[in-house]
């Protein structure tokens, strides 16, 4: 395939990089090529068997699959010319893109790109639980795609610590295989994922889930034979003496999710501590010019049908770079104020409007959570589980008095 | 019958018995060499620092031990070694801190009886000079003392080419094969293993660990050995950058070492936390991750707990704990003739070439002939590693085989022909993968790359993926197909 003069290249595959690949051919883009790594598109949903899915972007309860057949379906009607089985493996600060595949390797420098690399998951290491090096402990994320992509158990009898959704949604199919999954251990007082996962994939199938308790470590030499479970204080840390042991053989981990931008930080963008995923602005561009970025790849989305719309808007941004727009105007920094533990985008510049994601860092209940004096709303509660979206129009943003440089992003107790 | 008969068998695939399993190949003799796991250098030697003692570095040796003088005479055979058998070395230079008058002067005396010894190339270097090589250490530093010879060296990949290199100048290398007892019978050896019988000659006990416990089948165990379990941890690549060189800070208690080390690979080590433990219990404490990081914090005081990537324990032998300081044994029995134990201890990557020759001579003494062989082919070609190759090499190599076209491990960038190759060689089990080819090694912890390589493993191995095991049998890591548990 010729790869000189494409406009966009999209990087990653997901639901947020289709997304954004058919949002750049509608918006005019010419050439727009979608860059992925596995044999087929659709990232993720491809393992995630369960429904859920599309509820906001499609008003229908799909699963993984078949929200990723409505986009593969519109990525090759539309004419977006993709590149399977073929990895980036680097990406230059101006822009200049390295490919591996079979083929071999090839560089070329698209007008614009959208990073959509989704993200990883955290590790056992990451945690520091001691113990052993035995055979049977996954990340969940892992286990979702052996035993539902590959058709492969990793055991029978199985615990798993984090209350993620992925966590979550492989005790049911666990479940629904044959395992008997021992427990759900979360060191926090309620679940980490959202609420109908809590209630359809543990309470629905007698699952028992251990609030504000950890693994604090794992036993077995060649194959885990057990963990040891204790619970915690309100610092989150270990009470000696309420430890109990568990047999399993399965120990499978859904403790958090970080963006991968690895190829990002290479190319001089510039990331969120707090996110771990680039600094954008409102057109999701990131500090390198032509660079953009949506998905998890920027922050991680409780729900694929975000991922698929803030890449959208990157690519709106991506189509307006290609050709040879920029967006002028000061820039304006949202910075996040009382309990709130991210904002994106993280600036703004010139007109809106501005699709805004915020989460909080504790669960609170009746607050208001505010973006400076433009825009607020009364929540019953706010957890850090639930992503809180926030659009403001170019009439909100009219409003800024001149001179502004900053915005507070809070959350405050209601009065 | 005899499953096997030759004329000396060395027990234990770590990097000594590999080594002289190598150093045996030079000569026109029979030997086999045994080792129980599914691979290669799985015992201490997979547990360790990489760091190879390169010159006054081996200044803490005292002159008056055997073990010293191996670990000098290794000195100058580890580079040219290495580049022989293609394994990745690289010379960083160590930087001693020094954070007061009292630690100035301890090491001013080292220094002093290292040149006495010989060694050059040692000197101090002030607080300016010391972080504008390192930016990132802990300012509490005032200056410290620079060894410039210091290397790293992968101890797993060296062990892996030391075997296969003696493989391929005759020696037979048996792996899954353990000894579970030894009779004497005449001039003979009757090695009892889960595979049949082995008559042999003469033998090298090399079973790390596990020294003491072969030595004990024919009460050739003239020494007492404490196993010391010592805790490392591994940073995310993107620290990589923080040191350049080998940093030693002065720990705080005995039974611990204060060291961060850059690998080969460009990602940092930091330990060794040293605590007495029990064989075969290769377990992480918490105790020991939280002493190794607050030991990290002193050196590099930006570091947290999240930037730690991976953590593992291993055991060392040491001979007298107590005092802190240990003699290798690397003899022959008294009661037993031909028969040879080795065990260095701390540093046994550093000291294996001449430990080698060492135990060669030994050999020779109980009686060995030892009759140079002219084929013997010292060259080895390393497996290429996809990522060290310029963008031609790359090129050219997908066009042979279009494999190399494929990354399994997007951390590492593994491409799938360097795994296949690695399966060729001898890997068998997703660890053998992931220490021949880095797969897995990375900050994601084989969460990619995982069901990937396990697919490959079934395919190139010819079995289900349901017997793919991560360390040989016992370790099964997918036991059951979907739906087989609803009967
Ligand atoms: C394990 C897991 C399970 C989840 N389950 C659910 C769920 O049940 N319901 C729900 O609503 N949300 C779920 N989520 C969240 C949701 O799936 C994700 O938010 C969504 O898939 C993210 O979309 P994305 O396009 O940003 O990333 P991804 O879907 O991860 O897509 C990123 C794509 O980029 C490709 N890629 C990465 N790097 C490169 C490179 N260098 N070169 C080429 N290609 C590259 C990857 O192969 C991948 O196909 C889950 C998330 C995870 C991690
Ligand atoms: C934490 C730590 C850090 C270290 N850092 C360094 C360093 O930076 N530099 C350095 O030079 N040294 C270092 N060392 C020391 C070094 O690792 C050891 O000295 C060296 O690896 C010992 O090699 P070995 O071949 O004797 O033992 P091993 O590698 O343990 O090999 C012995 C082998 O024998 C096999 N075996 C045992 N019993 C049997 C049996 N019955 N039948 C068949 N096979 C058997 C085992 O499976 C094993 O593979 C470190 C050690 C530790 C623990």
């Amino acid at each position: 395939m010729r790869l000189q003069g494409v406009d966009v290249a999209v990087i990653g595959a997901g639901p947020a990089g289709m997304a954004a690949a058919i949002r750049a051919k509608e918006a005019g883009a010419q050439r727009v090529l979608l860059v992925e790594r596995q044999e087929e598109l659709g990232g993720l949903l491809h393992q995630c068997i369960h429904n859920g899915f599309g509820l906001l972007y499609f008003g229908e309860d799909l699963t993984g699959p078949e929200y990723a057949k409505r986009f593969i379906d519109r990525v090759y009607d539309l004419g977006v010319e993709t590149l399977l089985e073929t990895t980036v493996l680097e990406i230059s600060p101006e822009r200049g893109i390295r490919v591996i595949n079979k083929g071999g390797l090839q560089s070329f420098r698209p007008k614009a790109v959208v990073l959509a690399m989704g993200c990883r998951e955290r590790t056992r290491d990451q945690l520091g639980i001691p113990g052993g090096r035995p055979a049977g402990i996954f990340t969940a994320g892992t286990a979702q795609r052996l035993v539902n992509v590959e058709g492969l158990l990793p055991g029978r009898r199985v615990v798993i610590l984090g209350s993620g959704d992925v966590g979550m949604i492989m005790a049911r199919r666990l479940t629904l295989e044959g395992a008997r999954v021992e427990a759900v251990v979360e060191i926090l007082p309620y679940v980490g994922g959202l609420i109908r996962n809590e209630v359809q994939c543990l309470h629905d199938f007698d699952i028992p889930l251990l609030l504000e308790h950890t693994v604090t470590e794992v036993h077995g030499e060649r194959h885990l034979e057990g963990v040891t479970v204790a619970k915690v204080d309100p610092h989150r840390r270990p009470i000696p003496g309420t430890e109990i042991q568990i047999e399993c053989d399965t120990l499978l981990l859904s403790v958090g999710l970080i963006p991968e931008n690895e190829l990002s930080r290479r190319a001089g963008v510039e990331l969120d501590p707090l996110t771990g995923g680039p600094t954008v602005d409102q057109w999701r561009e990131t500090t390198v010019p032509g660079v953009f970025a949506g998905g998890n790849v920027l922050h991680v989305h409780d729900l694929v049908d975000n991922c698929s719309w803030e890449a959208e808007l990157a690519a709106e941004g991506a189509v307006r770079f290609a050709k040879g727009e920029r967006t002028e105007g000061r820039e304006i920094c949202l910075r996040p104020g009382r309990n709130v533990r991210y904002v994106v985008p993280q600036r703004i510049r010139g007109e809106g409007p501005v699709t805004l994601f915020l989460r909080v860092r504790e669960m609170e209940e009746g607050m208001r959570v505010r973006v400076g004096d433009l825009w607020q709303k009364r929540f019953r509660v706010v957890k850090p589980s639930e992503q809180i979206k926030v659009e403001l129009s170019p009439k909100d943003l009219r409003r800024l008095p001149d001179g502004v440089a900053e915005i507070r992003v809070e959350c405050e107790v209601a009065g | 019958m005899a499953w096997l008969q030759t004329e000396v068998l060395i027990i234990g695939g770590g990097v000594l018995g590999a080594a002289v399993a190598r150093e045996l190949s030079r000569y026109r003799v029979e030997a086999a060499l045994l080792e129980r796991e599914p691979d290669l250098g799985w015992g201490s030697t997979k547990a360790n620092m990489c760091i190879v003692c390169q010159g006054a570095d081996a200044l803490e040796f005292r002159p008056e031990y055997k073990r010293s003088r191996l670990v000098w005479e290794s000195i100058p055979m580890m580079e040219p070694l290495c580049r022989e058998l293609g394994v990745p070395f690289k010379r960083i230079g160590e930087l001693t801190l020094i954070r007061n008058n009292e630690e100035r002067a301890k090491y001013q005396k080292l220094k002093t009886r290292a040149e006495k010894v010989g060694f050059t190339g040692l000197r101090f270097v002030g607080r300016d000079e010391l972080f504008a090589m390192e930016p990132h250490v802990s300012r509490e530093a005032v200056g410290a003392l620079y060894n410039p010879d210091i290397a790293v060296v992968d101890p797993v990949r060296l062990t892996i080419a030391l075997a296969e290199s003696a493989r391929r100048n005759g020696v037979e290398v048996h792996l899954e094969t353990e000894v579970l007892g030894i009779e004497r019978s005449g001039e003979e050896f009757l090695v009892e293993t889960n595979r049949g019988e082995v008559r042999c000659r003469f033998i090298v006990n090399a079973a790390g660990v596990y020294v003491d416990r072969v030595a004990r089948f024919l009460n050739a165990d003239e020494f007492v050995l404490y196993p010391v379990k010592g805790f490392i941890g591994i940073l995310d690549k993107d620290l990589g950058h923080l040191v350049s060189h080998e940093i030693h800070m002065r720990p705080e208690a005995p039974g611990e070492m204060n060291i961060v080390v850059p690998s080969v690979y460009g990602n940092l080590f930091f330990g060794v936390v040293l605590r007495l433990g029990r064989k075969g219990d290769n377990s992480t404490t918490k105790e020991m991750a939280d002493t190794a990081l607050r030991n990290l914090r002193k050196v590099l005081p930006g570091v947290s707990e999240g930037d730690v990537i991976h953590t593992f324990a291993g055991f060392m032998m040491f001979r007298n704990w107590e005092l802190g300081w240990h003699e290798c044994v690397v003899e022959a029995s008294r009661k037993v003739p031909r028969f040879v134990n080795v065990s260095i201890g701390y540093p046994g990557v550093s000291a294996a070439p001449a430990t080698a020759k060492e135990v060669l001579r030994l050999l020779e003494k109980e009686g060995l002939r030892l009759q140079e062989d002219p084929s013997f082919e010292p060259r080895l070609e390393a497996p290429p590693s996809f990522v060290d190759l310029p963008p031609e090499e790359q090129q050219s190599l997908i066009e042979r085989d279009p494999r190399y076209g494929h990354v399994v491990c997007r951390c590492e960038t593994v491409t799938e022909g360097e795994i296949v190759e690695a399966i060729r060689r001898g890997a068998n089990t997703l660890d053998g993968v992931k220490f021949r080819t880095r797969a897995g090694m990375g900050r994601c912890q084989g969460g990619y790359c995982t069901p990937r390589v396990i697919k490959i493993l079934a395919r190139e191995l010819g079995i289900p993926e349901t017997e793919v095991t991560k360390k040989g049998k016992g370790s099964e890591l997918l036991p059951l197909r979907s739906k087989e548990l609803l009967g």
